[in-house]
This record gives C-alpha cells, sequence and structure tokens, in this order.
C-alpha cells in the first residue's frame, strides 16, 4: 500500500521537476531540478529493490555528472538571457514535430496490451550479488568492451583539453 | 573476437609506448599490426568459424557476413592509415589520433558482428565517441569546432533515439538477442504490437541518422567540411560501410520477414537520398562539400539492398558497393587531401584547376575515382550500381530504378565538374606538384583496385 | 513489536542526531583549545570552569546576529545551499555502528539505525550530493570570491571522490560486503581492516580531509586570497550551519575511518574481559568514541601543524599521486585475493 503510494508521489515528482527543467528559465534552476529527477528515478529503483542500481545512479548522475555540468554553467555565467532569438518557423516545426511524436507515443502505449502483470517478489534481483553475476556471467563481453568505450572517451577528452606544444 | 582482440591492444600498446617514450615506433606498429590482423583474418576465413556460444557468450558471431566486412574494415583501415601518413606526423597528437582510431576501429567491428543489441549500442558509441573527437582535432579552426560539436550532439540524439528503440522492443519481446527477436516475431502467436513498431521505427531512424540517409543528413555537409580532411575520409569510408553493414545486420538477424511491412519507409529513404544528394551537390563550390553530398546519393544506392532484402545477391551487392564505394572514396580525398595541402588548406573545387598539367597521376587518378563514382562502365562503381539496380528489377521496382538512373545521370554532371576543372582550365599556381614514394605507389594501387575490382567479380561472390 | 521498533528507531535517530550536534558543538571548541596548546598559549577560558560554556555562547551569538541576505543574491538558493549542506551531512550517521546489540525483555536492539547491505555506497552517494550545499550557496551569493570558493571546493571534492572511491573498492574486495555492520563484525572475527588495507588507508584518511575541506585542503574557504571562500556572504545561523556541517562532516568521517580500517566499536580481547551483553555493548561504544575523538584530534593536530596546499600541489596530489596508488593498491588487492582463492593454481 505504502509502496504505491510512494510510486505515485516519485512518479509525479519526476515528472513534473522533469517539465520544469524545460520550462525554467535559470540554467542552474533547470540543473537542479534535473538533479531532483534523478533522484525520484532512483527511488524507482529503491522500490524495485535494485538498491545498487538505485544508489549507483545518485552517485554517478546526481553527484558526477550534474556536478560538472552545474560548474560549467557556473563558468558561464548564464543567468543572463543570452539565448539566441530563435524563429517561428522553427518553433512550430520543432513544436509540430515533437507533438506528433509524442502523439504517435500515447497512441501505442494505449494499444499496448502488456502481459500479465507477474506478482512482484522479493527474489534479490538487482542486488549487487546478482548483477555482479550477470555482468560477469552472460554480459562479459560487453561488460569488457565498454572499457574500450571509456578508454577512448578518456583519450578524446584528454585530446580535446591538452593545449598543443609546439 | 581475435581482431577486436588484436585491435584493441593495438590501441592500449599505442597509449602505453606513449607513456614509455617510443614514439617513433608507434607508426610502424600500428601499421604491422593492422597488417597482421588482415592476415590472421584471411586465414582464419577459410574456416568461416562459427563461434561456438559458450567462447563469445552470444554476443558476436564470426559468421561470413561479419567475417567480410571485418576484412573490408581491415583492409580500408590499413590503407587510411597508410593515405595519412602526415596526419599522425605531429609528434604531440600522434598517439592521441592513432589510438582514437584503433579503438574506432574496434566500434567498427563490433558493429558487423553483433548479435545483441547491446553489442550493437556499444559498437556504435565506440566507433561515434572517437569520431566526434576527430572532427575536432583541428582545434584552432573555428569550422573544425563547429563540425564536433554538431555531430556531437546530433549523433547523442541520435543514439538516444536508439536506446529508446532497443528499450521499446526489449519491451515487446523481452530479451535483447537479435535471433531472440526473430524467432519471437516468426511465431504464430506474436502479434505485431505498436510498440515494437515504434521501436523498429525507432531504430531505423537512428541507423539511417547513422548512415547519413536523407532526410536525416543534415549534420553530413557541414561535418565532413569542418573536419580535417583526413577524418573526413574516415568518416565517409570505414563509418559509413560499418553504419551500413550495421543496419543490414539489423534485417538480417532480428528482422528478416519485417521489411515488406517498412518498405515504404525505405522507399522515403532511398528517393530523398538520391535526390538531395544529387541535386544540392550540384550547387557545391567546396569539394568536401560536394563529396558529401555525393555520399549521401551512395547511401541511397545502398540501402537498396536492404529494400530487397529477399533477393539471394542482396548481401554480396551490398558488400561489392561498399567496397567499391570506400576504395574510390579514398582515392578521391588522398587526392583532395594532396591537392588542397598544396593550395594551404583551401578545400574549393578551384584547386583542381590545372592539375593534369601540374601533376598527371593525381590528375588520372582523380578522374577515374570520379568516374567510378557516377558508375562509368567498365569501372568498379559501375559494376556496383549495375548490380544494386540488377536486383531491383529482379524485385520488381521498376519505378525505383528508373528513379536510381535519373538521379544518378545528375551526378555525373557534378563529377565532371571536378574533371573539366582539372583538364581544361588554367591554374593560377602552374608549379608541379611533388608526391612521395608511398603516395605515388598508394595512387597507383587505388587506381588499380577501382580499376579491376569489378571484374571477373570475385569480391561479389565472397560474401 | 513492529511498534517498540519504530519508536526504539526514532528514540535512537533522536540521539545520534544529538550527539553528533553535541559532539560538532564542543568540536569547535576542542579545536580553540587545541590550538591553544599546540602554540602555548591558554585558548578560551573565561565562559565557566576552563571555558567549557564558551560554544553556548558561540551559539548565541551566531542566533542572534542579524540575518542578511545581499541584495543581488539568488534569495531561494542562497537559503538552499546551507540547509543542503546541514541536511547531508546529517544522513550521514543513519548507517554507521555506534556498538554492539543491547537486550532488553525480549528484544534485541541494535545500535545502528539502519544496516542497509549497500551502507557504503550511501555514505558515497550522500557525500557527493553534499558538495551542492557549498556550489549553490557560492553561486547564489553572485560574489567572485564566494564563486571562485565554490569551484575550487566543487572540483576538490570531485577530484578527491575518485581516489576515495578506489581505495575503498579495495576495502570492499576484501570484505566482500558493502553493509557497514557486516564489515565490523568482520574486524571482530579477524584483524583490523589498517593491517590488510594500509595503504588504502592512507589514501582514504588523505582524501577525508580533503572532501571535508579541512587544512591542509582548506583552499575553498582561504582567508587571505578568497576572503571567507564560498561563505563570504553568508552571516548569522545561515553561516553557522556552514561552520558547523564541516565540524560534524569531521565526525562523521573520524567514525567512519575507525569504523571502516580500526574495527568501529570493537577493541582487542574484548571478549575476555569477562563482560558481555548489555555492558560489553555499553564499552564498545565508548570505545568507538575514544577513537571517533582521537580523530578529531587528529585532524586539529594536522590543521595546526601542516600549512595549506596551493590549488595546482592539490590537484597534482589528487589526480597524479593518490589515483594512481589508489588503483595500485587495488591491483595488489585483487592479485592477493587471487592467490587466496587459488584462481592462479
Amino acid at each position: 500500500m505504502i509502496t504505491q503510494y510512494l510510486f505515485y508521489f516519485l512518479t509525479f515528482t519526476a515528472i513534473f521537476c522533469a517539465l520544469l527543467v524545460v520550462f525554467s528559465k535559470n540554467p542552474i534552476y533547470s540543473a537542479l531540478y534535473l538533479i531532483v529527477t534523478f533522484f525520484a528515478t532512483a527511488g524507482h529503483y529503491f522500490l524495485l529493490n535494485a538498491q545498487f542500481l538505485g544508489a549507483v545512479h545518485v552517485i554517478v548522475y546526481a553527484g558526477a555528472i550534474m556536478v560538472l555540468f552545474i560548474y560549467v554553467i557556473m563558468m558561464l555565467n548564464l543567468n543572463k538571457e543570452v539565448e539566441p532569438h530563435k524563429s517561428n518557423i522553427i518553433k512550430i516545426a520543432a513544436t509540430v514535430c515533437g507533438g506528433i511524436l509524442g502523439l504517435v507515443l500515447i497512441a501505442a502505449l494505449r494499444e499496448t496490451e502488456l502481459g500479465e502483470i507477474t506478482e512482484y517478489s522479493n527474489n534479490g534481483i538487482g542486488l549487487i550479488e546478482k548483477l555482479g553475476n550477470v555482468l560477469f556471467g552472460a554480459y562479459m563481453v560487453p561488460f569488457e568492451i565498454s572499457t574500450v568505450l571509456f578508454l577512448s572517451a578518456m583519450v578524446g577528452a584528454v585530446f580535446l583539453s591538452k593545449k598543443n606544444i609546439h | 573476437m581475435n581482431e577486436i582482440i588484436i585491435v584493441a591492444s593495438l590501441g592500449i600498446l599505442t597509449l602505453l609506448a606513449e607513456i614509455f617514450n617510443f614514439k617513433k615506433l608507434i607508426l610502424p606498429l600500428v601499421v604491422a599490426g593492422l597488417a597482421a590482423n588482415i592476415v590472421v583474418g584471411i586465414m582464419e576465413f577459410d574456416l568461416a568459424s562459427y563461434y561456438n556460444d559458450a567462447d563469445t557468450l552470444r554476443m558476436i558471431e564470426s559468421d561470413l557476413y561479419a567475417k567480410c566486412f571485418m576484412m573490408l574494415l581491415s583492409i580500408i583501415a590499413l590503407v587510411w592509415v597508410l593515405v595519412n601518413y602526415n596526419f599522425f606526423s605531429d609528434e604531440t597528437n600522434q598517439t592521441d589520433h592513432l589510438a582514437l582510431i584503433l579503438f574506432a576501429i574496434v566500434g567498427g567491428f563490433c558493429m558487423v558482428a553483433y548479435t545483441n543489441f547491446v553489442m550493437l549500442f556499444l559498437g556504435i558509441e565506440i566507433l561515434s565517441i572517437p569520431m566526434y573527437v576527430l572532427a575536432g582535432s583541428n582545434k584552432r579552426s573555428l569550422r573544425s569546432n563547429e563540425a564536433t560539436l554538431k555531430y556531437f550532439l546530433m549523433g547523442s540524439f541520435a543514439t538516444g533515439i536508439l536506446l529508446f528503440g532497443i528499450t521499446l522492443i526489449y519491451g515487446s519481446i523481452g530479451s535483447f538477442y537479435v535471433y531472440d527477436v526473430r524467432m519471437k516475431t516468426a511465431s504464430v502467436d506474436f502479434t505485431i504490437t505498436p510498440m515494437f513498431t515504434i521501436g523498429v521505427v525507432m531504430l531505423i531512424a537512428a541507423m539511417a541518422f547513422k548512415v547519413s540517409s536523407a532526410p536525416f543528413h543534415f549534420w553530413a555537409p557541414d561535418v565532413y567540411s569542418g573536419s580535417p580532411t583526413s577524418v573526413t575520409s574516415f568518416m565517409a569510408t570505414f563509418v559509413k560501410t560499418a553504419a551500413i553493414a550495421a543496419f543490414m545486420r539489423l534485417f538480417i538477424t532480428a528482422f528478416p520477414t519485417a521489411i515488406e511491412s517498412y518498405k515504404n519507409v525505405f522507399f522515403i529513404l532511398i528517393i530523398a537520398s538520391l535526390f538531395i544528394g544529387n541535386i544540392i551537390a550540384v550547387f557545391q563550390t567546396n569539394a568536401k562539400r560536394l563529396l558529401a553530398y555525393s555520399s549521401i546519393s551512395h547511401v541511397g544506392f545502398m540501402l537498396l539492398a536492404l529494400l530487397c532484402l529477399s533477393e539471394a545477391t542482396s548481401l554480396k551487392s551490398l558488400f561489392f558497393y561498399t567496397t567499391a564505394y570506400s576504395f574510390t572514396t579514398l582515392a578521391a580525398f588522398l587526392v583532395l587531401k594532396i591537392v588542397s595541402e598544396n593550395a594551404s588548406g583551401d578545400d574549393d573545387i578551384s584547386v583542381f584547376n590545372g592539375l593534369a598539367q601540374r601533376n598527371p597521376l593525381l590528375a588520372g587518378t582523380m578522374t577515374i575515382a570520379l568516374l567510378s563514382m557516377a558508375g562509368i562502365p567498365p569501372l568498379s562503381g559501375f559494376f556496383a550500381k549495375y548490380n544494386m539496380l540488377f536486383m531491383a528489377l529482379n524485385h520488381g521496382y521498376l519505378w525505383l530504378v528508373i528513379i536510381a538512373i535519373l538521379a544518378s545521370l545528375v551526378g555525373v554532371y557534378y563529377y565532371f565538374k571536378i574533371i573539366i576543372a582539372m583538364f581544361t582550365r588554367n591554374s593560377t599556381d602552374s608549379t608541379a606538384i611533388p608526391l612521395s614514394l608511398l603516395q605515388k605507389s598508394l595512387l597507383v594501387l587505388l587506381m588499380l583496385i577501382i580499376i579491376t575490382i569489378g571484374w571477373n567479380g570475385w569480391v561479389f561472390n565472397l560474401i | 513489536m513492529l511498534s517498540t521498533e519504530i519508536i526504539y528507531k526514532i528514540i535512537l535517530i533522536l540521539a545520534v542526531f544529538t550527539v553528533t550536534l553535541v559532539v560538532a558543538l564542543y568540536s569547535t571548541f576542542a579545536e580553540r583549545k587545541v590550538a591553544a596548546v599546540l602554540q602555548d598559549r591558554y585558548g578560551p577560558n573565561r565562559a565557566g570552569p576552563l571555558g567549557m560554556f564558551q560554544p553556548f555562547a558561540d551559539g548565541v551569538k551566531m542566533f542572534t546576529k542579524e540575518e542578511f541576505i545581499p541584495g543581488n543574491a539568488d534569495k531561494q538558493l542562497f537559503i538552499l545551499g546551507p540547509s543542503i549542506a546541514m541536511l547531508t551531512c546529517l544522513m550521514t550517521g543513519a548507517v554507521i555502528p555506534w556498538g554492539g546489540d543491547l537486550t532488553i525483555g525480549d528484544y534485541i536492539f541494535k545500535l545502528q539505525v539502519t544496516d542497509i547491505n549497500i551502507g557504503i555506497l550511501y555514505l558515497l552517494g550522500v557525500v557527493s550530493v553534499g558538495v551542492y550545499g557549498i556550489m549553490i550557496g557560492g553561486w547564489a551569493s553572485n560574489n567572485k570570491y564566494s564563486l571562485l570558493g565554490a569551484l575550487r571546493a566543487s572540483s576538490q571534492m570531485i577530484s578527491y571522490e575518485i581516489a576515495m572511491g578506489l581505495a575503498l573498492i579495495a576495502l570492499v574486495m576484501m570484505t566482500g560486503s558493502l553493509s557497514l555492520g557486516e564489515i565490523v563484525r568482520q574486524q571482530d572475527e579477524g584483524l583490523a581492516n589498517i593491517v590488510y588495507q594500509p595503504l588504502g588507508f592512507l589514501i582514504f584518511l588523505v582524501c577525508a580531509f580533503a572532501e571535508t575541506n579541512r587544512a591542509p585542503f582548506d583552499l575553498p574557504e582561504t582567508e587571505s586570497e578568497l576572503v571567507g571562500g564560498y561563505h563570504t556572504e553568508f552571516s548569522s545561523m545561515k553561516l553557522g550551519f556552514y561552520l558547523f556541517s564541516e565540524y560534524i562532516n569531521m565526525f562523521i568521517s573520524s567514525a567512519l575511518i575507525a569504523t571502516l580500517y580500526f574495527g568501529g566499536y570493537n577493541f582487542p580481547f574484548q571478549h575476555s574481559l569477562g563482560i558481555e551483553g548489555n555492558a560489553l555493548s555499553i564499552v564498545q561504544t565508548v570505545v568507538f568514541f575514544g577513537k571517533i575523538f582521537f580523530f578529531i584530534f587528529f585532524y586539529m593536530w594536522v590543521r595546526w601543524t601542516i600549512p595549506r596546499f596551493r590549488y595546482d600541489q592539490l590537484m597534482k596530489l589528487g589526480w597524479k599521486t593518490l589515483i594512481p596508488l589508489a588503483i595500485l593498491n587495488l591491483f595488489i588487492t585483487g592479485i592477493v585475493i587471487g592467490f587466496k582463492n587459488g584462481f592462479f593454481n
């Protein structure tokens, strides 16, 4: 019972703050609302008993990535409205495209019949042991390959940020 | 899997070499490593080893399709490194450039051999992130900065859409394995849900972005023209081949029966690519932008293979088309690079004026390459187009074939614009362009490949 | 049963809360006394015997000062900043095991608010969110000194979080658990973790200094360059919150160091003393606080001994020394665990 109320509360928070991210004038506020959205999403993970994912979600997204976001926003000092004015045609086109996509997605959601909703059982899915077994078992190859991804991202970041010494 | 391990360790080796100050050794080492990779691949080729499931846990499959494309990608990569030998001459950036390129090659390998959507996603990202960075490798140039930012922003959105599509497919199938998707969709009690359809459409949109097919092509001209020419040639050859191979693999493994349901989508993609690519290219004065639009139009041809997936020759046609296209483009970009470096970085079409007098070898190679792109017999580009159109005709798309031929006729016009400039216009600067021995031999090699590759159809029948 | 549990938990939470505040309050006093001793002075000695009431006098001063919000500041965020700083540092006390079990009648009461199985990750998460308090406060002040202080604080904390996390991973690999309760229990059975992880402990200690913005890493609030750093514009209780949160962080990180590396509430030969049950638990709690107080003293000792780092030195230490060392530590730990489990046979 209480999980259901929590679910509704978290969902409402997530969606409401996600909207505020878009509608806030001040980029710092947008970033802060995004952090709240991440927390609400992490709350959903906790409700699903995926504690490790929830905690890592908070540490990585709210704790590291958004700090860097805010860091950059602070450096750029974007609090004044320096955004270039976009022409109305682009705005209308963007609204129409987004609206159509939203319409299609909502229509698809209405039409979709999900299979039987299996009763949630506390089998420890999403705990670290289970996750580790999956990562180092069935998903071993992607897990190892993703190191190449991170390495290339690191090399790229270093390359872009270092000065050319001549 | 061997290819991935070899190239990834080569990438790490270059980084280690930087630490231990073996910089002089890096480039020969990489060339040797890539060559060794090709040798290993050819030796294992006849085995056509269908890897044991336990080996890679159903993530990567080295079937004939994957083997062939991996070989093609390896050869493109090796030729590219040789062609752009002086791209790595700058000591400060040499290691970064090489490591990024090697990692990108690993991504390309994952993209042509995946059997799991997770690997598709990882492959695309591993290929894209080094590309985002390398597009901006000319840090002082504003246009290079613009190119990297545009590519990065749009590319990440495309990846987001790809992930969204994968999620929706997972939601309706319950598995990330492509063969599970095929089995589920082929079974009798499977009804196609809207969720599944949208998932597939999103996958198509994201992949169409990655192969820069119109109407998802808007990034391509700016990124191609802003990036350093070497990087552009990598994007136009390696990245495009890997992306189209991944696109094709999606449909041969996961949705073999679905293509008929989505043929309208492909009609639009193909017709738009052919016309937008060819017609806008006519008005370009910048050679790199021109080649960018021309590459968009070639994607229109390549997508024909996806549309006619049920034809027996579709895989062969696609493989041959990408092979011919890649080597032709490599040759064209090599000439463009040499000529524009000689004109202090200018890449307007006017740099080609009077090239026939200044260096006949360059002008000859460029002419062969452009004629091949235009599809003039007996060059490989002609056979590539011929195979594609013949296949489409067999499949009953006569109207599409007529449209494609009309569009290529427009293409002939702008390819000849450069040829005419090279042979009839007079250059302001009439000094001869010097070539190194490596460049000369590469030009001759590429020219030979372009001319001979289509003759007895062995490349065509490889796959 | 359930209601007893809930009531007990509420009492425990309030107790931890109070203890944390009192310790932080007297840490401010201790800091001044320690400084005085190290510099051969008297320190505060007027309010009450030995100056014992000095913290309360300071508190009254803080409360009664004028509440001032600068005109150009972002008012909501200006208030949000110190609130987050205080909130996050108080949240960390929830997972620390303060002592053994108490048995009253049929009930067994754990002296730990909650023993979640991701305790270490919870701590890392809360700590990583804690940086927002400083960042938001510094930015909202609309003052260049504050902004610079906030930027310094955030980049410093992010840089040192990596090395700290890597040091903790080595510990977790060894213990095989992320639960603090479990880690402490293991140290009861075996030796304290410092024996197995000396390098990890050293890295963790240095990072803890940087994370709490204490000297010699107190660059976010260097008086000589940045006036007051991120809290330049703050006054009254908002300033109090920032200062207080620093001392609470110090307390919690001392508790954490004791828990992770020095056996927590366990002490040597505790089972051969002839006491057990509730008496043992109480002694354990006392010992645990003894360890905590030692590390708080250690913090102050270092502060008044070692001069402040320069900013580039700080970054170099973090990225070029601590992270490679932490990776090395991780590597060695992995190899040793591999040998113990016979992976190499």
